[in-house]
């Protein structure tokens, strides 16, 4: 592991990108070289609350892809094990994205060959129709007039056509139930270290993105990015690896805090109470690869329609599977219709099991998680 | 090439939007739209169904130009024909065939689910914060994004009284008291409730239960199972389940443009002498028809829907279809 400072040689991309543009040149590098087929990154449709997963094959396209969406709290890994298997991609990923991959790589459903994961550091993400209403309610800008937004300092920023900036406390948008996505509330890994490289502007000076090199191949991908003629590189100083390091402790404490705080608040018979049966949260899940041949959609697990299942039938399935596998990327809660906390009961037990066994889905170096380990089978 | 488009979901009146993933052109799954002001990313599992079933279309491998002159035959030679709108037509579609109809002097009808029109109706907003909410009908198991407001509401201490047939619901398991009584009964029962009440009702036992809750006072929201029946009341008056009977019961030719009628009446359809539909899916509507004219389904153009609260919803087409649109065949037929 080592760390550079890094900023695009590419006028347009370092205008477009955030902090320094970085991320979009190593994308750039990858296709022109011919080295990957396409790069799935997020662009936004209708507005910057819209960000989509996009397909770009083009490097001139990359543009479109520059900059963060904090409003859109998509995942990656679902799309690359059922619509890019078998092509080589390059991806930007979260720490929950990157998460889920790693597990996917375990099950043997992501070939960690045909990918190159492009980590960017995370504080969180708003959900886009509620991050609207934050904007509406705290700012005096109006969400339609923003045209980009960032979480630094502890405060989520908008920028406006003017140039101008608005930024309001994080924990006082949190206080009043807006600001960011429960799950990224109390999530506890912030830098993707199981991506080849982890990007961000954490510890980096301005007008450059700070890269943390996790591996081998996220080494080769500054050295070809260099050598193209795309990127430029220079070492951080002690002060900024030590900043950087520090902002990952605070935010890492903010969400043990927050943990402590939710965990003993969810009652999950009476969240299941209103569950409609429509298996969104195990379509959704990047973890749950087999879908079509689920046992939970054979015959002999369906319940009445009507009434909810039976929390063993259901709810006690995806329980004994996600224990050990939640990555706490919360697109469960995000798509239940009935806004049960799924990946609050979820997390809570995966830390219980992180607790007993070490063990961190996505995280931790095991090949597989210990419960099908035979050097652990005394758990 | 993968991509990720936005349209809407027609499975219901609620009016969710839905992201559709295609690869290479087709149709592959769903995705999360979570900038939609409806359903924030949410769908239940008719919206993700509707999308995924768009590969079992009808295939368009049919004589167009000679389906087109038995259709143009069956009803010149008729004086009894009738065009049964549908709830799935958009609000173009709607207008094109009302004038259609009108063009060649045919009875025109309408089945809104025996919901009736309410012009003034609540926007999902009044569901959150009203102060109690009547439920008739499972509507939290039926339009679930509807029934995630009223989950909404209980969260801000709304009270929740249901009137559900079923033994078991979860509408019911979130409700305060659940009633299983005639909808007359239950409306009496709660005929005294403060004007930030709200009635969410999705069916009815008879006419005069929608007397009733016209005459309520309270806020109403009529949850329709089709995306734009709501829609389509602005441009046709609609018929009782009893009055289209008696219409189908005066036809020789039906006239069905991309409805279902079939499973929704208890009709003997056998006594109609010919039954032409236009349809982008095979139902059991389809299978008992004379003339069946593939059309395009709501991924493959542009138009508007209005939801149950009484927003116009406008929605693009997602994929390219050589297959004729509703305006094209009314076109060659009316040539």
């Amino acid at each position: 592991m080592s760390y550079i400072l890094a900023k695009s040689k590419n006028e347009d991309i370092l205008k477009a990108g955030e902090c320094g543009g970085a991320v979009t040149s190593i994308f750039k590098y990858l296709l022109d070289e011919g080295i990957v087929d396409g790069v799935l990154a997020l662009s936004p449709h209708d507005d910057v609350y819209d960000g989509i997963p996009t397909f770009v094959t083009n490097s001139e396209d990359l543009i479109n892809t520059a900059g963060s969406y904090h409003c859109a709290p998509t995942m990656i890994g679902d799309l690359i094990q059922k619509y890019f298997a078998d092509k080589k991609v390059a991806v930007a990923v979260k720490p929950c994205d990157i998460r889920s991959i790693d597990e996917l790589i375990k099950r043997h459903k992501i070939n960690p060959d045909n990918i190159y994961t492009v980590g960017l550091n995370c504080g969180g993400t708003v959900s886009p129709v509620s991050g609207r209403k934050m904007i509406d309610l705290f700012y005096e800008a109006s969400p339609d007039d923003v045209i980009s937004e960032e979480i630094d300092k502890g405060q989520f920023i908008i920028e406006l056509a003017d140039g101008s900036e608005e930024a309001v406390k994080i924990h006082d948008l949190e206080k009043e139930g807006y600001g960011r996505r429960n799950n990224c509330q109390r999530c506890d890994v912030k830098i993707p270290r199981k991506a080849n490289i982890a990007c961000g502007n954490w510890g980096a000076e301005d007008g450059w993105t700070f890269i943390e090199i996790n591996d081998d191949k996220g080494q080769k991908l500054i050295d070809g990015a260099k050598k193209a003629g795309i990127l430029e590189t220079k070492s951080p100083n002690e002060a900024a690896i030590e900043g950087r390091a520090k902002v990952e402790k605070i935010m890492i404490k903010m969400s043990k805090k927050n943990q402590e705080a939710t965990y003993p608040l969810v009652n999950e018979v009476e969240e299941w109470n209103r569950c409609i049966g429509c298996y969104a949260c195990r379509d959704v899940c990047p973890i749950c690869w087999c879908y079509k041949n689920c046992e939970l959609s054979k015959s002999y697990f369906k319940d009445d329609i009507i009434a909810s299942p039976m929390p063993i039938a259901f709810q006690g399935v995806r329980l004994s599977h996600m224990s050990f596998s939640c990555v706490d990327c919360g697109q469960c809660d995000d798509v239940c219709p009935m806004d049960i906390p799924v990946s609050l009961v979820f997390d809570k037990l995966q830390k219980k099991y992180q607790n007993r066994t070490g063990y961190l889905a996505g995280v931790s170096d095991d090949i597989k998680p210990p419960l099908y380990s035979p050097d652990k089978v005394e758990l | 090439m993968f991509e990720i488009k936005h349209t809407l979901c027609p499975s219901c009146s609620v009016g969710c939007g839905i992201n559709v993933i295609l690869d290479n052109d087709e149709v592959v799954g769903t995705f999360p739209y979570k900038r939609h002001p409806v359903n924030e990313g949410k769908n239940c599992l008719n919206g993700r169904n509707s999308v995924e079933r768009f590969n079992d279309k009808i295939g368009s491998d049919i004589d167009l130009d000679k389906a087109i002159m038995e259709i143009s035959k069956e009803i010149n030679d008729s004086d009894k024909v009738t065009v049964l709108l549908s709830g799935n037509n958009s609000l173009e579609e709607a207008s094109a065939i009302k004038s259609f109809s009108d063009e060649n002097n045919f009875n025109i009808a309408f089945y809104a689910d025996d919901l009736g029109n309410f012009e003034d109706v609540a926007s999902y907003n009044d569901v959150e914060n009203a102060s109690n909410v009547l439920i008739i009908g499972d509507i939290l198991c039926e339009n679930p994004l509807v029934g995630r407001r009223i989950v909404h509401a209980k969260q801000n201490n709304a009270k929740i009284f249901s009137n559900i047939k079923a033994e078991k619901s979860v509408t019911a398991n979130i409700s305060d008291e659940v009633s299983s009584s005639s909808v007359g009964e239950f409306l009496d029962k709660y005929s005294n409730l403060d004007d930030s009440s709200v009635i969410v009702f999705n069916t009815v036992d008879s006419a005069e239960d929608l007397d009733k809750i016209r005459n309520s006072g309270l806020k109403v929201l009529p949850v329709y199972s089709k995306p734009n029946t709501k829609g389509v009341l602005s441009i046709v008056e609609d018929n009782s389940k009893d009055e289209l009977i008696e219409v189908l019961n005066d036809t020789d030719v039906l006239l069905v443009v991309n409805d279902n009628i079939v499973d929704e009446i208890d009709f003997d359809f056998k006594s109609i002498s010919k039954i032409i539909s236009l349809s982008a899916f095979e139902n059991d509507t389809t299978k008992i028809s004379d003339i069946v004219i593939p059309i395009k389904s709501w991924l493959e153009y542009d138009g508007s829907f209005v939801n149950a609260m009484g927003d116009t919803q406008n929605f693009s087409g997602v994929l390219e279809s050589d297959v004729s649109s509703v305006f094209e065949i009314f076109e060659k037929i009316n040539n």
